[in-house]
């Protein structure tokens, strides 16, 4: 062939290659090799950004629910709440002056049988003939909801009916009147602006509310008037009217709410929630890095003749590193994009399961900013652990090339490289606190995930040395294990590293689970009354207290008066404009139950300040809970002003106090001198505890006698309270174990690969011992063994590290009494042994069937 | 002919004084012993010598793939010692082609993209048509689109002499270039690097431990223990020569 046919025929496809630049084009030609020994890496890198991916597009696919449905959630495009009180004409004149009105009353009450043989809390919203607004009222097997709504009959959520062993059809006694239940609420658009309560939803009429009588003065009943504005109004034209409200009716004490800002709490929660769910994905994400650190330096161990010989026909150092990076960073790329497109499509799954349980009608979509911040923690966390590895392959030299690949020795990392990497995980934490909802909370699992993989390090470090000073075993299984531990090559540092990060993540959500449902199911119910009685009139108060000692003479009943009340200025500055600690500023959102009292609450120490004398009768003085009056930024001589019953009081804080919350007694956040109030209606709040605890039979009972005895009251079972707390919890902990089994799953991958890479080796040694006179029995013996030590060190600080973690989450996060399980900690440490020893064996066992000759030839 | 002492005038390589010792501590060296050598342009010199003595270093402290802990290394009018490690990888890529025992060819390159590498490296953009001239001038027109791992031995050398001698280099080391080839094959390659060589006026450094290549050289340095043995190398050339008439 001559010269000129050959260079005529080559280059066709090269010539498309040479508009690439160099290390790219060299970059795709290595690539051609496939992406044999990426599999752990792709599947870490693929694993994580899919969680986070996926939790991103889930949160975002509900809070663009809430943001799209805005009108219907809220029930109008702005609506008006007041408590404990309607609108005065002029007040109702000035909203009708904007559009359509539509007023609904939102109670607490309890639905008995006709017979007063049974009974339950629901929650009760009366509605006028404007309601909805926006959206449409759905009732169950084709009845028409707005017919459904009159003087005598109801709607209700398939709840009461299963509650009450109730059909459509069926009657209920409400505060004095019966109620036919017409059928059952199929959809019911604005029930996230009413609040998710703690009972059933009755829908009733405004007329039906009338009769049933249980509007009482100071009940804790809430007004909300919604406005339709005319089609077109900008969110700027809402928000000016908020703003026209308040400067017309500046005493009107009402919490406005515009349809941009439907449900701020319920988004709140989301984003908190996502926050969690996000960071347990970037567990998974940085356990995942470990086997892209060790899939790269494997893959450099391997290119070193490739880039010997690179070096050697003129590479320059520079070349070969950029050659090497944008081959990692293709093949993170590839595991990014596989990761988007499983988180792509996981709200669509995901969306379908929780259609039952989201409150809000989350819409399924594209999220191309949530799937680019999984894309980029995904492509950063490839960069962090891929750069030490890959500085090695700088200075690999051509020399290499003349000698042995034992001369090739290990080679350090260029400093800049360690530093770059070090700067590379800085940012990746920086992205993760800047992203974070509760910054806080994210900088805390920053500095536990560093602390996590300097400790495991420390772990390997110390493994490692003890086997090295072990004394010699007699048994030759045992000896072999424990120098496998500690020789050069060993399988310690990798062992520990993979599987210690995502066991300790594993622990640290158990301990946090279980501590939480120990709370809920043993320790709250143990300490906490059995009932809470609301809307007990002051006027029937000492009947209603009669009657709980007669029904139940051994028990502790607790009384104290409650009122409603927000708080509208401190220290006249309106609490529009004051900034609160994040975790206090629930207290100036919406309303609160507050009481006064001549005697300090139990349950309760003054830190700051004084208690008032018995009968003072003089200006208005207020006790605060000693933390949220921290957090608002006020104490003892700085004033409070609240809006009660309409009525505006100033109030100068008295004292501070500590108040021991989780015991479940009555207290509250403001407690005022008696005389603040002197005339106002108000109704009480009683508690009742049995001694040594209830059972429910009594507690069936004694809510029946109530029930039929003051029909106005509304009795809450502590126990269903619980349980639907904790029904609402085990929800949550599904969605965080999830998450957390895949960094579970992350730490398993890693653990695989790190085992496969010490396979040759483990061949090597195998055929050695063989050759030597080695049983199959004491080579699957002793690599057992080694395996089983390896899992149990690292189980041993799973179980520490993961404690101190839920420990640090459950007692100063959650401020929650801390137990320990051992259940769990057993339980991880067998995980981790079992996993190490399965996984060891399962590569190594082939290796042991294998005839020593044709390896010995090959090595 | 047999002289080993330094001819600064034509001299394309020079070497003064070198000494070198690899590794540390008690694992340290003492490899190359005050050599002092010179290699005149369109020279061929084949090193030889037992095995640890030092050839293969020399070879790379030539091809500025070693730096020396003393003395000078001047190849092709560059003193070696004032380059940096990309320095050096650049003066390689413009005046140095290397052949390896192993021929270390690129695996996921084709025979093509390998030839043409030290040209890409050098921003050519003829780099393709070159690489594929150089090819058909082994003799490897038509395997161009092939792997390493679809060419035989023989057929990988060659691919390797293209690539080392595709940038035109003033200067070729070989490393035992023949050395995993089969008495034939060998042969075969060895002429075909002299006779490219030859033709080209490039000069060639060897190191092997075959004395009928060894024979085929204008000048034969034997070196032991790290130093160039003085005087000819008589017992060399008669087994040179033996093995020729063989």
């Amino acid at each position: 062939m001559t010269s000129e046919t050959a260079a005529a025929a080559a280059p066709a496809l090269p010539r498309a290659q040479l508009a690439l630049p160099l290390p790219l084009r060299f970059a795709l030609r290595e690539l051609r090799g496939g992406l044999r020994g990426f599999v752990v890496f792709l599947a870490c890198i693929a694993l994580g950004v899919a969680a986070i991916a996926a939790v991103g597009s889930v949160s975002r696919a509900m809070t663009d629910g809430l943001a799209r449905q805005g009108q219907a959630i809220l029930g109008g495009d702005i609506a008006f709440t007041l408590v404990q009180r309607q609108t005065t004409p002029e007040e109702r004149a000035f909203l009708e002056g904007h559009g359509p009105v539509s007023e609904i009353a939102a109670i607490r009450g309890m639905a008995r049988l006709p017979d007063g043989s049974d009974q339950t809390l629901v929650e009760i919203k009366a509605v006028d003939g404007a309601y909805p607004l926006y959206g449409a009222l759905k009732a169950a097997d084709g009845v028409d909801a707005a017919a459904a709504l009159d003087a005598g009959r109801a709607l209700a959520d398939p709840e009461l009916f299963s509650r009450l062993d109730l059909k459509p059809g069926d009657s209920i006694r409400v505060g004095g009147t019966e109620l036919t239940l017409a059928g059952m609420i199929a959809d019911e658009p604005d029930k996230l602006a009413t609040g998710l309560g703690f009972g059933p939803r009755l829908l009733i009429s405004r007329q039906a509310l009338e009769t049933t009588g249980i509007v009482q003065p100071g009940s804790l009943v809430q007004y909300s008037y919604r406005l339709r504005l005319a089609p077109g109004t900008s969110d700027a034209d809402v928000a000016s009217l908020t703003e026209t409200a308040n400067a017309t009716f500046p005493q009107a004490g009402w919490q406005i709410r515009s349809r941009d800002d439907a449900s701020p709490g319920l988004k709140r929660n989301i984003s908190q929630f996502a926050q969690y769910l996000t960071l347990v994905g970037l567990a998974a994400l940085i356990v995942g890095g470990v086997g892209v650190a060790n899939a790269v330096g494997a893959f450099m161990e391997m290119k070193r003749p490739v880039i010997a010989t690179l070096r050697s026909l003129g590479a320059p150092g520079r070349l070969v590193t950029q050659l090497y990076l944008i081959q990692i960073l293709l093949i993170a790329l590839i595991g990014v994009v596989i990761g988007l497109a499983i988180g792509a499509m996981v709200p669509l799954l995901a969306l379908q399961f929780l259609a039952d349980v989201l409150p809000v009608g989350a819409e399924t979509g594209f999220y191309p900013t949530a799937l680019g911040y999984a894309a980029l923690y995904g492509l950063m966390t490839a960069l962090t652990f891929a750069l030490v590895p890959l500085g090695r392959a700088r200075d690999i030299a051509p020399t290499a090339l003349f000698r042995d690949a034992a001369a090739f020795g290990a080679t350090r990392p260029r400093l800049a490289f360690l530093a770059l990497a070090i700067l590379s995980a800085a940012a990746l934490a920086g992205l993760a606190i800047l992203l974070a909802y509760d910054r806080r909370i994210a900088l805390y699992f920053v500095v536990g995930v560093a602390g996590a993989f300097l400790l495991l390090r420390l772990v390997a470090w110390l493994v490692t040395a003890l086997a090295r000073r072990a004394p010699r075993a007699r048994s030759t299984e045992w000896r072999l294990a424990i120098g496998n531990i500690h020789r050069p090559g060993a399988l310690t540092g990798s062992v520990v590293l993979s599987l210690g990060l995502g066991l300790t993540v594993l622990v640290t959500i158990a301990l946090i689970d279980g501590n939480l449902h120990r709370q809920l199911t043993q320790s709250l119910p143990e300490r906490a009354p059995s009932f809470f009685f609301l809307d007990v009139q002051n006027s029937e108060a000492p009947a209603f207290l009669a009657f709980l000692n007669e029904a139940v003479p051994d028990s502790t009943v607790e009384s104290v008066p409650m009122l409603r009340g927000r708080i509208i200025a401190l220290n006249q500055t309106p609490a529009a404009q004051v900034t609160p600690a994040p975790d206090v500023a629930w207290a100036l959102k919406g309303d609160r139950g507050i009481t006064f009292s001549a005697e300090p609450p139990k349950n309760s120490r003054i830190v700051e300040g004084q208690w008032w004398a018995a009968d003072y009768a003089g200006p208005p003085l207020v006790s605060m809970e000693a933390g949220v009056a921290r957090g608002l930024g006020v104490g003892p001589g700085d004033t409070v002003t609240v809006n009660v019953l309409g009525r505006e009081i100033t109030a100068t804080i008295a004292n501070l106090r500590e108040v021991a919350w989780e015991s479940l007694a009555i207290n509250f956040v403001m407690v005022f001198s008696p005389s603040t109030f002197a005339g106002a209606p108000y109704s009480m709040l009683a508690t009742l505890s049995y001694p040594g605890g209830a059972d429910p039979a009594r507690e069936a009972a004694l809510m029946r006698d109530t029930g039929k005895e003051f029909p106005a009251v509304t009795a809450i079972r502590v126990r269903e309270a619980l349980e639907r707390i904790s029904t609402i919890l085990d929800q949550l902990m599904l969605a965080i174990r999830v998450a957390s089994s895949i960094a579970l799953a992350a730490s398993v991958l890693v653990l695989a690969g790190a085992l496969a890479a010490g396979h040759r080796q483990r061949l090597y040694d195998a055929v050695i011992l063989k050759t030597l006179g080695a049983t199959r029995r004491q080579l699957l013996l002793a690599f057992g063994l080694e395996y089983g030590l390896l899992g149990l060190a690292t189980a041993v600080f799973a179980v520490i590290a993961g404690s101190l973690a839920a420990w640090g989450v459950v007692s100063g996060v959650m401020n929650q009494p801390f137990t320990v399980f051992p259940v769990t900690a057993v339980a991880a440490a067998l995980i981790a042994v079992a996993l190490t020893i399965g996984l060891g064996l399962a590569g190594t066992w082939r290796l042991l069937g294998q005839k020593a000759a044709p390896v010995l030839r090959n090595l | 002919m047999l002289d080993t002492a330094p001819k600064s005038s034509d001299a394309v390589i020079e070497l003064s004084s070198v000494e070198l010792a690899l590794g540390s501590g008690a694992a340290r060296v003492h490899i190359l012993k005050h050599v002092s050598l010179a290699v005149e342009a369109g020279e061929s010199v084949a090193l030889v010598g037992p095995s640890g003595s030092g050839k293969s270093t020399l070879l790379m402290t030539m091809a500025g793939l070693e730096r020396v802990d003393r003395g000078r290394v001047s190849v092709a009018g560059t003193d070696l010692a004032a380059l940096d490690e990309d320095g050096l990888a650049r003066f390689r890529g413009r005046n140095v082609g290397i052949i390896f025992q192993s021929f270390h060819l690129i695996p996921n390159m084709t025979a093509l993209e390998n030839v043409a590498v030290p040209l890409e490296l050098a921003g050519e953009r003829d780099a393709f048509a070159r690489a594929a001239e150089e090819l058909g001038l082994v003799g490897l027109g038509h395997r161009m689109e092939h792997y390493p791992s679809a060419l035989s031995g023989g057929e990988q050398q060659r691919v390797a002499i293209a690539r080392a001698l595709v940038a035109r280099p003033a200067i070729l080391f070989a490393d035992e270039p023949t050395g995993n080839l089969d008495e034939r094959t060998g042969r075969e390659i060895a002429d075909l690097l002299f006779a490219t060589c030859a033709e080209r006026g490039t000069t060639l450094v060897l190191v092997t431990h075959d004395n009928a290549l060894a024979g085929r050289c204008d000048r034969m340095i034997r070196i032991h223990s790290g130093v160039i043995d003085k005087g000819p190398a008589e017992a060399d050339y008669d087994d040179a020569a033996r093995s020729l008439a063989r």
